[in-house]
């Protein structure tokens, strides 16, 4: 049987080499399909892979905060279950905020494979300096294990996350809000908190201005420090949890929520809205490239079409040979296979071309010598290779289809 | 091989008649001749026999088997293996060597090893006088040749039959002798059935049987002994 393909595939081969210029133009036109889908979707994926490990390192992957989804059930509710129970105009008791539990809590996140949890405490304070004013939400961290969840120390300017710790009072703000108060690093800034705690603090770092994820307003302080401040000892209202596998945040964020009732948001739930955009982007490239691939595959239908119509007398004699039709479909499928298989080769060496000579590109952005983000995965290589192997094969059994349907008696009639 | 009542029309109004009721018997070891005017329908009755056609009424037998219920790719393998046909413009594969076009029916018959079918292919093409053009393709021999090398491929897989459409219609009559002189070698000492349509008096004086026909129908069947 290996042989009898083998004959076809000759065969078929044999009739390539006779048009050469139009199999030439058919393989070219591969693998100009190949080569820039290859360049565009490693540039598209390139960047949402960059984006996403933007949004995925702007802040822990999952939070768990001391807020409810939904009010805890009364407890004439929880006692009578499944009576017919209304309770209406009730006073909600005055909760303390807070993670209540917090090192039991702190205790699974981190018994959790490859997770790491940062517990912070978040609230409102107000700078003061020579009158001026500003609002700011502080952060009271741990600097050892925040700098494991969070990729804040990667966005300082100046100073070290560790400073906080060998600095009495030390606070971490932006760029921008240090300009706004007329500060720059180890000047003192008074601090005054909603509870009435005032206190003088020493500038150790400052984070890069232009960071979407991180907003001027928020400063990082030692938890201790956030604690006194706030006038909330031993109290946390954060967990941020880091995990190795990103992607797998939603799952263990449900997990954490339904054991603890406290809200735990993953990433994936926090930029719900961008990752949408992202799919949108994705339809629009892939069929955008695929236009390119099918077009590609026109030049295929082509040849394979022209080689069919030329070669009626052959078909003729080789059907009266006792060749099958499905042998002749078999020939000018061949045809085809091997345009498209040519032209994918040619494709990925152009693509490969092409995406060295965008990676060599540099683009100054922000003051930092940036280059495109590609993806060069081997997975791009597979799907556009699948992708025109199967257009050129629907491209070539179209007229394959017709060769098989030549009747050898109308030839030969025609012929004598 | 049989052929019973064959009958083939071409649909249309009104419709062409072909070939009508025509029934014969070949024997293995004869040289048939079907001879009539243009149109007679000797062509339609060779395709019919060749099961390069269907019949519309009658069937043909082949080795006591009716050909009619056997689908398309049974009636090419049994063309592959049984027949072997020679026609008027020799239909050689333009892009392969004369070799090629000889080994092509065994490859796809695939019985023999790549060797062993290309030394059969060298043998036969010896045989008809071609040692030295073996590797040329057809459009550097001259007909007579490439007739040869038809012939070669026609016998590739020792056919039991073997038919023939207006086999020397293109070539001169020296060329045309050595072609028919093979024809009864074929049937007469290697004991297989050729049939020829022709319009050669030259072939057809050389066949043990000549049928011939008129408006679709057989009006003489003349047997001579050899």
């Amino acid at each position: 049987m290996s042989g009898q393909l083998r004959l076809l595939a000759s065969v078929a081969a044999r009739h390539l080499a006779g048009r050469r210029r139009q199999t030439l133009v058919a393989v070219s036109g591969v693998a100009v399909g190949v080569g820039f889908f290859l360049a565009v979707s490693a540039m598209m994926i390139g960047s949402q892979n960059d984006f996403i490990k933007t949004l995925i390192d702007a802040a822990p992957h999952i939070i768990i905060s001391d807020e409810l989804r939904s009010p805890p059930p009364q407890p004439g509710v929880r006692f009578y279950k499944g009576a017919a129970i209304a309770l209406r105009h009730y006073k909600v008791r005055n909760e303390v905020r807070g993670l209540k539990g917090w090192p039991e809590i702190l205790r699974t996140v981190n018994a959790l494979p490859g997770a790491v949890g940062s517990p912070n405490l978040t609230g409102a304070i107000t700078l003061r300096s020579g009158g001026r004013e500003e609002a700011l939400t502080i952060v009271g961290v741990d600097p050892a294990v925040e700098e494991k969840v969070s990729s804040i120390a990667d966005k300082l300017r100046t100073g070290r996350l560790r400073d906080l710790e060998s600095t009495q009072g030390g606070i971490i703000i932006g760029e921008e809000m240090a300009q706004r108060l007329g500060l720059a690093m180890g000047d003192v800034v008074g601090a005054t908190s909603a509870s009435g705690n005032s206190r003088s603090l020493r500038i150790v770092g400052l984070f890069k201005r232009g960071q979407t994820q991180l907003s001027s307003a928020l400063g990082y302080v030692l938890l201790r420090e956030a604690q006194s401040l706030l006038g909330r000892p031993f109290i946390i209202n954060r967990i941020g949890v880091h995990l190795s596998d990103p992607y797998g945040a939603q799952p263990i964020s449900r997990r954490l929520e339904a054991r603890f009732a406290y809200k735990a948001q993953s990433w994936q739930e926090r930029s719900a809205d961008l990752l949408s955009l992202l799919v949108t982007r994705n339809v629009i490239m892939y069929s955008v490239v695929s236009a390119i691939l099918l077009v590609a595959s026109f030049g295929i239908y082509t040849v394979v079409s022209n080689s069919v119509s030329d070669k009626r007398r052959d078909i003729a004699i080789m059907r009266s040979i006792g060749f099958s039709e499905s042998d002749l479909q078999l020939i000018f499928i061949f045809e085809g296979l091997a345009l498209a298989l040519v032209g994918i080769l040619a494709g990925w060496l152009l693509g490969y071309g092409l995406l060295a000579i965008l990676g060599s590109l540099h683009f100054p952005i922000g003051g930092d010598n940036q280059r495109l983000p590609l993806d060069r995965s081997a997975r791009q290589y597979a799907i556009a290779a699948a992708a025109s192997l199967f257009s050129g094969v629907i491209a070539a059994w179209l007229p394959a289809r017709k060769a098989a349907r030549v009747d050898p008696v109308d030839i030969l009639r025609g012929a004598v | 091989m049989q052929a019973q009542g064959l009958s083939r029309e071409l649909v249309g109004t009104p419709p062409v008649i072909l070939v009508s009721d025509v029934s014969l018997k070949i024997d293995p070891g004869s040289f048939v001749a079907i001879v009539g005017p243009s149109g007679c329908g000797k062509s339609s009755l060779l395709y019919l026999l060749g099961l390069l056609d269907r019949p519309t009424e009658g069937s043909v037998l082949f080795e006591g088997q009716d050909m009619n219920p056997l689908d398309g790719d049974e009636r090419a393998q049994i063309r592959l293996a049984s027949f072997g046909f020679v026609f008027q413009f020799h239909f050689l594969l333009p892009e392969f060597t004369a070799l090629e076009n000889v080994m092509l029916p065994m490859r796809r018959l695939g019985r023999l090893s790549q060797a062993q079918a290309q030394e059969k292919a060298q043998s036969l093409l010896i045989d008809v006088g071609l040692a030295k053009k073996m590797d040329k393709t057809p459009n550097r021999m001259s007909g007579g040749e490439r007739q040869r090398v038809a012939i070669a491929r026609a016998i590739a897989n020792d056919p039991v039959l073997i038919l023939c459409d207006e086999p020397t219609g293109n070539l001169d009559s020296q060329n045309s002798a050595r072609v028919v002189e093979m024809f009864r070698t074929l049937a007469h000492d290697q004991d297989r059935a050729v049939v020829c349509v022709t319009h050669d008096a030259d072939v057809a004086a050389a066949a043990d049987v000549q049928i011939s026909m008129l408006d679709g129908r057989i009006s003489e069947t003349d047997i001579r002994k050899q």
